[in-house]
């Protein structure tokens, strides 16, 4: 009956969200808010605990939810390395909750957000606790129904483009990681699609059709790739933009595209396996594309200047970094790219809350109307500083460390197979400190602007002031945490690595 | 050593050389603590500039404490972020500009740098000096090892050059020297102080790493650092001599400064790669470097005096501030005289063993068999003479700008405002700024007299951390030859201050800034490289494939399917409508009676127009028989006499089958 536990964090929220959707408690207008945000933030609390909880008593547990047909289940499977995703989601989610209470005060259809907001909560959940490649898929698609609401949200134009835009690529994708579904199936050694650290391939089997195999799993990254905004599919994530705040740092900075990014490593390393790709052309394929995502990102970033759109594509060539540690194909390599997908969680929701609050407390969208509020929003700065810094890689702080792993997994990469596809990783070396110096430009432009305004004066005594409590917390957490991770990566290295070990 | 912390643990080490700057930096910080409670007593932001300002002096304790690259780097990167604030903190536009310098500079550097660390670590697999000075030592003496780039020589020179360019970024050296002049003249003088004095240091301690334990005995590289050196200090003076702003003079002072003491460190590689020992030129840089600190400590400070007083750096502005205040002039001159090498100041002791290192140097070249293996044309006698009088002339031109800016402020009177300043003398500086500056000023002095006890224990103490033996070696400070040499600077000095300072003929009472104002490397290179070509050119690609490439392949996509899904979609329509046409007709079978008709009054019409009307209508005619057919065809079939018709063709079937069966029996 326990195990039964493990649906729980999937099915609640699904069933909850579902049922603020349906069920209409009237009461009136402030009290109605109240009460939602109350509920909301009660069940997501609730679900993380549960998670919580499972992450510390139930780990390793199997639970069959039932049965599709033959031998395709829906099978939920709490490891390792489901575990690191679903911990950062638990722990995401109720504070970015708390954040959007405050953020969303002033919008209409109040409702209907939260309540997709907590369905997608389980629909994550789904795919970090995913048994097999057939409830990821699953849990995958219906994240991308679940979320595109939450874009169609303001309803303007613009938002129904982006949010068009978004089912297109999402839904394109999915039928082509659905390819790669299938050929894992007819090729598994077990005759299913579980989840096996070093993969699920039959290799006699699979070495005769290796080529063919082998474009298919390009085929899967590019699709699954599609949420991780790879290069050519990456058009859905800036204009996403659109979206609320709490949508576009909570789902397109963290849940959406991690998850992207976590099938992929999921894909790579659990199903296929990386001693099957290590080496062939489709590792070099995928890294080369993975390399152009992370400068095309970040050159883009420095040009853009719409604030969030900026840091979306600041997204793009960051969780490129995720995907460059799968491609490695090695141990060092998924312990890296799991550890950039956790630190960059918190960079990069804690940019986006901090953007975020500004525009709600100043209506200021764009980077060059951002003189001199630094110093009116201390506390706000103070958090995107933290970020900021972590973002370009200085010491101290969490993004230094991830991306030292990544350069050190690179090396490790390149020198176990040399030659000229082995130059690769080392030109990826080059591309993550081009990044890095891209980076220092985006971010920095934006804080010495907010701190050193250009026209000084006249503009200073607008009145500005920090937002409320509710948007302040989860800020502060997580600049805490990415100042802790730097300071102290230790225990969780130490998690990473043995997850990374297993698995290659 | 901490580990854990930072993901891959810190490790710390005090040794001579670590003790004695720390013991500098608490110095230096503690003098200019005091002095920044005066000068910043009217600027609002204090607790942003004292939360800086001990941050910074954390992270630089740190950086001369580390013990591997690692941790040298991390404090390195604290470093230039929290001293970032220093330069900015006036906010007005110049000073905005400079920090935007500083911070590209930093950046890029720190990225150098961490790059060059990436690669030594692949080849070391460890970033401890002492491992690193190891390995490098096996590989440059040929040892094979494994590395990414495939050749571990040259991996090891690429990684040195990167954490060079990292350091040497820092430090002031050239061409990366344009943060320098910069950024001195717009921070706070305090901490203009401790920039010039130890942050720039800070770098220099990176260099020594590099070379003196990486580099340990390679000629090339030695004399790539000599090269930088020499040429970084004479640009440095250079550049001073021809300024006119007070901390501008200090600042380029620091270059030019720099360049000794990397001259210093690259003859130390070289006499060791020579075959002789470093310990002349060993110890010359780490008194110089010490005796920097305390240089630039006092003379900031002094201009931070001045500039507390009247706001104004301007040598024009400031001339003659300096009359009738006997305590600001002993300072001053305490500094100056230390840092254009007068003997019996300790500027002299550390310029007299660079100088002897390498005269050292020109002599074992003089002698030769020197197998260096360097390009031959550099390394002769010649070349090193000329690197003497480089040598030499930048000490002089070091005397020249600082006899410049000792004649302006207390020999000239000011044209305008003398009565003014003469005015101020009883209370420009607070007594506990005052004696915070006096205890940093009579060291110098007190240094260069005891030279051979103070200066020497220094040296001991220190030189271990550049990889030196521990035996003394020491040399008479005031001999003639020794004399001479500073003898010779000071009067090219004086000579210099003569002709391109005071040129006969002018009045010299006003000071022109000679120096051309677009040949600036940052203006002209730097910026347009970086602002302009880089982004230029990376987002022209990146924003060309983000608008076409995408969308033309979109459009490619959709035309090519559409034109195939059209041809498909026409495809099936053709199969239908013949289908219908055809075998799936829906007109019923009277219609061919029509169609018979019809087309017999077509053809009726076709062949002649004469036909009456009555011939014409053969379609309804038609019609009508069909009809009439039908109708009777279904009486019939319903009738009974049909279903008897049938039976008796039945039976006469069945007769004939019989008959036929019949027959053919």
């Amino acid at each position: 009956m326990s195990e039964m536990l493990l649906a729980v964090p999937v099915l609640l929220p699904v069933a909850g969200g579902a049922s603020i959707l349906i069920l209409h408690f009237r009461t009136e207008g402030k009290k109605d808010d109240r009460w939602l945000a109350v509920i909301t933030e009660s069940l997501v609390l609730l679900n993380s605990l549960v998670i919580f909880w499972l992450l510390r008593y139930r780990m390793e547990t199997n639970l069959v939810l039932f049965r599709l047909f033959g031998n395709l289940t829906v099978r939920f499977k709490l490891d390792p390395m489901g575990g690191v995703f679903a911990g950062l989601i638990a722990f995401l989610w109720p504070l970015a909750a708390l954040y959007s209470f405050e953020y969303m005060r002033h919008e209409e259809r109040k409702r209907m957000f939260f309540a997709y907001y907590i369905m997608t909560y389980g629909v994550t959940a789904g795919i970090a606790l995913a048994g097999n490649l057939v409830t990821m898929y699953l849990c995958y698609e219906m994240l991308t129904l679940v979320t595109f609401p939450l874009v169609l949200f303001p309803m303007t134009r613009e938002a129904k483009e982006a949010s068009r835009r978004y089912l297109y690529y999402s839904i394109g994708g999915a039928a082509f990681a659905f390819i790669g579904l299938v050929f894992v199936l007819s090729f598994s050694v077990t005759g299913n699609t579980d989840f096996v650290a070093g993969g699920v391939l039959d290799l006699a089997a699979a070495e005769s059709w290796r080529n063919v195999l082998l474009f298919v799993y390009v085929l899967a990254f590019f699709g699954f790739g599609v949420k991780a905004a790879l290069f050519p599919l990456h058009g859905w994530l800036p204009r996403a933009t659109v979206a609320p705040t709490p949508v576009t740092a909570l789902l397109h900075a963290v849940a959406v595209v991690k998850s992207g990014a976590f099938a992929i490593l999921r894909f790579t390393y659990f199903s296929y396996g990386a001693a099957f790709l290590r080496g062939s052309w489709a590792q070099w394929v995928v890294m080369a594309a993975v390399l152009i995502t992370i400068v095309f990102g970040s050159t883009m970033a420095v040009r853009e200047i719409h604030w969030k759109r900026r840091l979306a594509y600041s997204t793009v060539s960051n969780l490129s970094y995720i995907l460059f540690g799968a491609a490695m194909m090695s141990p060092l390599g998924l312990t890296a790219a799991l550890s950039h997908l956790v630190v960059h969680a918190f960079m990069k929701i804690c940019s986006f809350f901090c953007a975020g609050a500004v525009m709600h407390q100043t209506g200021k969208t764009q980077v060059y109307e951002l003189d001199g509020v630094g110093r009116e929003m201390p506390v706000t700065f103070g958090c995107l500083t933290v970020a900021s810094l972590s973002l370009m890689g200085i010491p101290l702080l969490g993004g230094f460390i991830s991306k030292w792993n990544l350069v050190q997994a690179a090396f490790a990469c390149g020198g176990a197979s040399a030659g000229a596809k082995g130059r690769l990783a080392y030109a990826g070396v080059a591309v993550i400190l081009y990044s890095a110096l891209m980076t220092g430009i985006y971010m920095l432009t934006v804080l010495v602007r907010a701190y050193f305004p250009k026209i000084s004066g006249e503009r200073i005594a607008e009145g500005y002031r920090d937002p409320g409590w509710m948007m302040l917390v989860p800020l502060l957490i997580f600049a805490a945490v990415i100042l802790g991770l730097g300071l102290h990566f230790a225990p969780l290295m130490e998690l990473l690595g043995e997850i990374g070990g297993e698995a290659a | 050593m901490i580990p854990g912390i930072c993901g891959q643990g810190l490790s710390f080490q005090a040794d001579g050389f670590r003790l004695i700057y720390l013991a500098i930096a608490v110095l230096m910080w503690g003098v200019s603590g005091v002095f920044s409670r005066e000068y910043m007593a009217h600027y609002e932001k204090k607790g942003r500039y004292y939360l800086f300002f001990w941050a910074t002096f954390l992270a630089t304790a740190g950086v001369f404490l580390s013990a591997d690259f690692y941790t040298t780097f991390i404090f390195f990167e604290i470093m230039s972020f929290t001293s970032y604030v220093w330069v900015a903190f006036d906010e007005k536009k110049e000073s905005l500009r400079a920090a935007q310098t500083y911070l590209a500079v930093a950046v890029i550097g720190g990225m150098a740098m961490l790059m060059g660390l990436f690669l030594l670590y692949d080849l070391c697999h460890s970033l401890a000096f002492d491992q690193v000075a190891e390995t490098a030592g096996e590989i440059l003496s040929g040892a094979p090892v494994s590395c990414a780039l495939g050749l571990p020589g040259r991996q090891l020179y690429v990684a040195g050059g990167l954490l060079l360019f990292g350091f040497g970024a820092k430090a002031g050296c050239f061409p990366l020297h344009i943060w320098l002049p910069k950024a001195h003249p717009v921070a706070p003088a305090p901490a203009s102080a401790l920039l010039s004095g130890i942050l720039t240091k800070a770098g220099v301690f990176g260099v020594i790493v590099v070379s003196c334990r990486m580099f340990a005995a390679d000629s090339s590289w030695g004399l790539g650092i000599v090269l930088l050196g020499l040429v970084t200090m004479f640009l440095g003076a250079f550049l001073a001599l021809f300024s006119i702003n007070l901390k501008r003079i200090l600042a380029c002072s620091s270059v030019s400064q720099i360049g000794f003491i990397m001259t210093g460190i690259g003859m130390s590689v070289l006499l060791r790669a020579a075959g002789e020992d470093g310990g002349l030129a060993v110890r010359g840089a780490l008194l110089h470097m010490v005796n920097h600190s305390l240089f630039k400590l006092v003379l900031f400070l002094c201009a931070a005096a001045v500039f507390m007083n009247l706001h104004q750096l301007d040598l024009n502005d400031i001339q003659g501030f300096g009359r009738k205040k006997p305590f600001l002039m002993f300072c001053f001159l305490m500094g100056a005289l230390g840092i254009g090498g007068m003997p019996l100041w300790s500027g002299y002791v550390s310029k007299t063993l660079l100088h002897e290192s390498i005269v050292e140097y020109t002599n074992a070249v003089s002698a030769g068999g020197m197998a260096s293996g360097i390009i031959r044309g550099v390394d002769s006698w010649g070349f090193w003479k000329g690197a003497e009088w480089i040598f030499l002339v930048s000490g002089g031109m070091t005397v020249a700008y600082m006899l410049k800016l000792f004649v302006a402020l207390f020999v000239e009177r000011h044209s305008v405002r003398q009565a003014e300043f003469d005015a101020m003398s009883a209370e420009y500086m607070k007594t506990s700024s005052k004696l915070a500056l006096a205890a940093a000023a009579v060291l110098l002095p007190l240094l260069g007299m005891t030279a051979h006890k103070s200066m020497d224990l220094l040296a001991d103490m220190g030189q271990a951390f550049f990889g030196q033996a521990g035996h003394r070696h020491t040399i008479a400070y005031f001999s003639l030859e020794n004399l001479k040499g500073a003898g010779i600077s000071i009067g090219i000095g004086v000579l210099l201050y003569l002709v391109a300072v005071r040129r006969p003929g002018t009045s010299g009472r006003r000071y022109t800034d000679r120096w051309l104002p677009w040949l600036d490397l940052e203006n002209l290179l730097y910026r347009p490289l970086l602002q302009v070509v880089l982004p230029g050119i990376g987002g022209a690609v990146c924003c060309f494939l983000d608008r076409y490439l995408v969308s033309s392949v979109v459009a490619v996509f959709l035309s090519v399917s559409a034109v195939v899904c059209r041809a498909m979609d026409q495809m099936a329509d053709f199969v239908i409508r013949t289908a219908r046409r055809s075998t799936h007709s829906q007109i019923p079978w009277v219609a061919d009676s029509v169609r018979c008709g019809r087309a017999t009054d077509g053809s009726f019409s076709a062949f002649g127009k004469g036909i009456s009307e009555r011939k014409r209508k053969m379609s309804e005619k038609a019609a009508c028989m069909k009809r009439q057919l039908q109708r009777n065809g279904r009486l019939v079939e319903e009738s009974f006499s049909f279903g008897l018709m049938l039976f008796a063709i039945g039976l006469c079937l069945t007769l004939g089958y019989l008959l036929l069966v019949f027959v053919r029996q």
